[in-house]
């Protein structure tokens, strides 16, 4: 069966994953994550100008091309060894969180909470509500969510010149020098968006009540608190996704990874590799659903047994290879998708496929031992313990990040130092190592470049929507999303929404096309697509 | 009412992401306002299943109406014109694309891949990607120098990477609005209103610029100064609103000291990004622009360049934009 390759027809979506799943008596026993579509960036890349990849690599994906260049930036600052100095590192953490600020509320109302509409939930007391709000184009919170969801990139444009694809980070700093008002714009137009969409319509109460919340109990309790919390978006969607079953399936592998992102302006003045984790504000981290570790690049790897690529290795990126093969001749060899397979080497556990994303993020939040400039946050982590990770807890865990990172980004917007400088021009070694890592919205983003003679000799990046999509490895173990959709439910088989919800709660930045079969007959039972955006 | 089917092939969907920053009209001002039917679009559509494969179906067929078919990306044409790197509904994007532009009222590409191959495409272009109507400059692209709509139109080139929303929003207004007849093209097929400027008309810099001071650094360098003769800006030879329609309502790269890299032309990245080339201007003896302004020479560059030097006055070697 998985030879069967088949893009069937439309969903909400691009053109770029398929999803095979086979269903016994309603529910799903076994799931195929299928990237169809293959563009060859890092070939581009190879043999070009050492910052080719700051140009480059934002257009491997709309959505997250801020943290793309962010990343980017970070690889040559290592590879060259510059100095950043402290409003460029400030100016950096801004523009990175404002594209996430602009994912959060695009991605729930254009992508996710439309699909709380199917008439699967007719009978739900909140249906007539939660279609009048959240009705694409014509709902009362559709409109206002996704045209204010503009707004944090406005802030971007006023660093970076433009959203999206701007190169203005660029090694030793960023291109700009901005004038007060532009910081102050920044400011006023930060306060208008929390106001109107992220207090008045999404929460129902200010940023400051929402960040009480420490524990899952006190975000249901939040959510019965008051009339205004219970009519906000948030609210209403707490509600009506238990009553959905949103909290019971689409765990995943319980296993998380985050490279973390955002670095204190005093810590990382000299950006090295090995320095990273302790100059960071989010913090990187491993958790194998028992214990945590430490973040080590350099226990990465790609895997490429299932992958469109020649050979089976699974190597380190430095080391990485990107050869790719006619699909035809793949299927042969039993490969079905176009993405790797990343693997994190735990010490003592092997290379195991990890969750990435605000899920992720907010789990290593919740670790102790954070220093004084690290986030510090135990809500989601105490979500993992109580209830486990579910769909519900992994569109929490992304939603909590609005207020947190709106706070962050007036905090550093305070600190900018108008009179001190934004870049330091740096020597361009002709050779040279580089690891470059952020947290895009949807997970963690990594370059890892290598330079001889002036140019790039290699260029490996990993996306999160591989680390969540990426299809079985070398051992036969699914990839995160290929786990989170065994053992759904699908009621009506014609119409599998539940797909649609596991696949949209990770916000991967390709498209799923979802193609159910009956396990005992492998007759196909329904073909439609779910997508995402980027 | 005018219908709309909108595709994306090798795409990063960075058309679709700028297109939603849109105000007047915003997205969903197009559809409930004036009557912009988006018949299905990747991150937007709402059905799926079989109605959607019907309706595709039915367009490419021409059983349906399609007045705009909008495409976002390469042109997938690899391995070995078989398209099997895109796939789309059961088959190969590329044979979507032909049967649907041959149906469609009017064609638009949309961004820089689906105009001329943009990034994708630099060398070695590892997958064949192609541009609808050019590639690179080369006119022809994937549906052949003859192609016409059924409005009589060749592929409508809206490039730029991404596209800012105004220039397609406003274009789409202008159909709704009963004035696609005022929409002229260029010898590119770009719509003249937006592209007959240049990315310098309305530069914050040109001041600079008219008196051949240079930027020197970033950073702190760019409170003065002109980015073309040091950092590699393209302004003065790309044409393009960017200066005269902002970005995100705010600003724009060579506002915000970023250099033009020229991403609405045919040959964008340029030099294919070779050793050297990245935000830093190519040169002859090691100090005159190797490209001028377009429409003049070197010869009267240097002389005009060698006069406004010593007619530039002294506020001209200061910050401009301070604190």
């Amino acid at each position: 069966m998985p030879s069967d390759l088949r893009i069937s027809p439309l969903g909400r979506v691009e053109g770029d994953l398929d999803l095979r799943v086979t269903i016994r008596d309603g529910v799903v026993t076994d799931a195929w994550t299928e990237a169809s579509m293959f563009r060859g960036f890092e070939i581009i890349l190879r043999g070009k100008d050492p910052q080719a990849g700051l140009i480059v690599t934002p257009r491997i994906c709309g959505i997250c091309g801020g943290s793309h260049l962010y990343k980017a930036a970070y690889a040559l600052d290592t590879a060259w060894k510059t100095h950043v100095p402290r409003n460029a590192t400030l100016i950096r953490n801004i523009a990175q969180a404002c594209e996430t600020l602009l994912s959060i509320p695009r991605w729930f109302y254009a992508l996710f909470a439309v699909d709380l509409c199917n008439p699967k939930y007719k009978h739900l007391p909140e249906y007539d509500e939660v279609v009048r709000r959240f009705a694409a184009f014509v709902g009362t919170s559709f409109e206002p969510g996704v045209t204010l969801s503009a707004k944090p990139v406005e802030i971007y444009a006023m660093f970076g010149g433009q959203w999206p694809h701007s190169s203005f980070m660029i090694p030793g700093g960023v291109m700009c020098a901005p004038s007060l008002s532009d910081v102050t714009r920044s400011i006023a137009i930060l306060d208008a968006w929390k106001r109107d969409w992220l207090e008045k319509q999404w929460l129902g109460c200010s940023v400051e009540r929402w960040m009480e919340i420490k524990s899952w109990n006190d975000m249901l309790a939040w959510a019965e608190e008051n009339e205004s919390q219970r009519n906000s978006d948030c609210g209403l969607f707490i509600r009506f996704a238990q009553r959905a079953g949103l909290d019971k399936y689409g765990q995943g592998v319980g296993a998380f990874l985050a490279t973390g992102t955002f670095f204190d302006p005093s810590k990382y003045e000299h950006p090295t590799v090995d320095g990273r984790n302790d100059a960071l504000v989010s913090r990187a981290g491993i958790y194998d659903g028992s214990a945590f570790h430490d973040f080590d690049h350099l226990n990465v790897r790609e895997d490429t047994a299932h992958s469109f690529y020649k050979g089976d290795k699974s190597l380190h990126p430095w080391q990485g290879e990107t050869d790719p093969i006619d699909p035809l001749e793949g299927h042969k060899q039993g490969k079905y998708s176009w993405s790797k397979s990343p693997r994190y080497d735990v010490p003592g556990k092997g290379a195991i496929p990890l969750e990435v994303g605000p899920l992720a993020r907010q789990v290593m939040a919740g670790r102790e031992g954070a220093a004084s400039h690290q986030e510090y946050d135990p809500f989601i982590l105490d979500a993992i313990n109580t209830v486990g990770p579910s769909i519900l807890v992994r569109v929490m865990a992304r939603m909590h990040e609005a207020p947190k990172y709106a706070g962050l980004v007036r905090k550093w917007l305070d600190e900018i130092d108008l009179h001190d400088r934004f870049y330091t021009k740096p020597v361009e070694h002709a050779t040279g190592r580089g690891f470059g890592s952020t947290e895009a919205a949807r997970g963690s983003l990594s370059d890892w470049i290598v330079l001889s003679d002036g140019k790039i000799e290699n260029y490996q990046v990993i996306t999160p929507t591989a680390w969540n999509i990426g299809p079985r490895d070398r051992l036969g173990r699914h990839g995160p999303m290929e786990q989170a959709f065994i053992g759904a439910e699908i009621q009506n088989p014609n119409d599998p929404i539940e797909m649609g919800h596991v696949a949209r709660s990770y916000d991967s930045c390709l498209v799923c096309t979802v193609h159910a079969y009956d396990e005992k007959t492998g007759k196909e039972l329904s073909r439609f697509r779910i997508g995402e955006m980027g | 009412m005018a219908t709309v089917l909108w595709l994306q092939g090798g795409a990063c969907s960075g058309n679709t992401m700028s297109f939603l920053n849109a105000e007047e009209p915003s997205a969903c001002d197009l559809v409930t306002d004036f009557g912009i039917d988006i018949l299905w679009h990747p991150s937007l559509g709402v059905e799926m299943g079989a109605p959607v494969r019907q309706m595709l179906d039915d367009l490419a067929a021409g059983r349906r109406q399609l007045d705009l078919f909008v495409f976002e990306g390469t042109v997938i044409l690899g391995p070995n014109n078989t398209g099997r790197f895109n796939m789309f509904a059961d088959r190969p994007m590329k044979d979507w694309v032909k049967e649907l532009a041959a149906h469609a009222g009017a064609v638009v590409a949309l961004g820089d891949c689906a105009c001329w191959g943009g990034i994708p495409a630099v060398d070695p272009n590892p997958v064949d990607n192609i541009g609808l109507q050019y590639m690179k400059r080369n006119h022809g692209g994937f549906l052949g120098s003859d192609f016409k709509s059924k409005w009589g139109l060749p592929v409508v080139n809206i490039p730029g990477c991404p596209a800012h929303p105004d220039w397609v929003t406003q274009i789409l207004v202008a159909i709704a609005s009963g004035r696609a007849g005022d929409i002229a093209l260029d010898d590119l097929q770009r719509p003249q209103t937006f592209f007959k400027t240049f990315t310098q008309t309305g530069c914050t810099r040109v001041q600079y610029f008219e008196y051949k001071q240079s930027t020197m650094e970033f950073g702190q360098g760019t409170r003065q100064g002109c980015l073309f003769y040091e950092l590699g800006c393209r302004g003065p030879m790309t044409h393009s609103p960017c200066n005269r329609i902002l970005w995100n309502r705010q600003s724009s790269k060579t506002r915000a000291g970023m250099p033009c890299t020229g991403c609405t032309e045919p040959e964008w990245p340029f030099h294919d990004l070779k050793p050297g080339t990245v935000f830093k201007t190519q040169k002859v003896s090691g100090t005159i622009p190797k490209e001028v302004p377009t429409g003049t020479d070197h010869v009267s560059y240097m002389a005009h360049a060698a006069a406004a030097r010593i007619a530039a006055p002294k506020w001209t070697k200061e910050d401009m934009f301070v604190v």
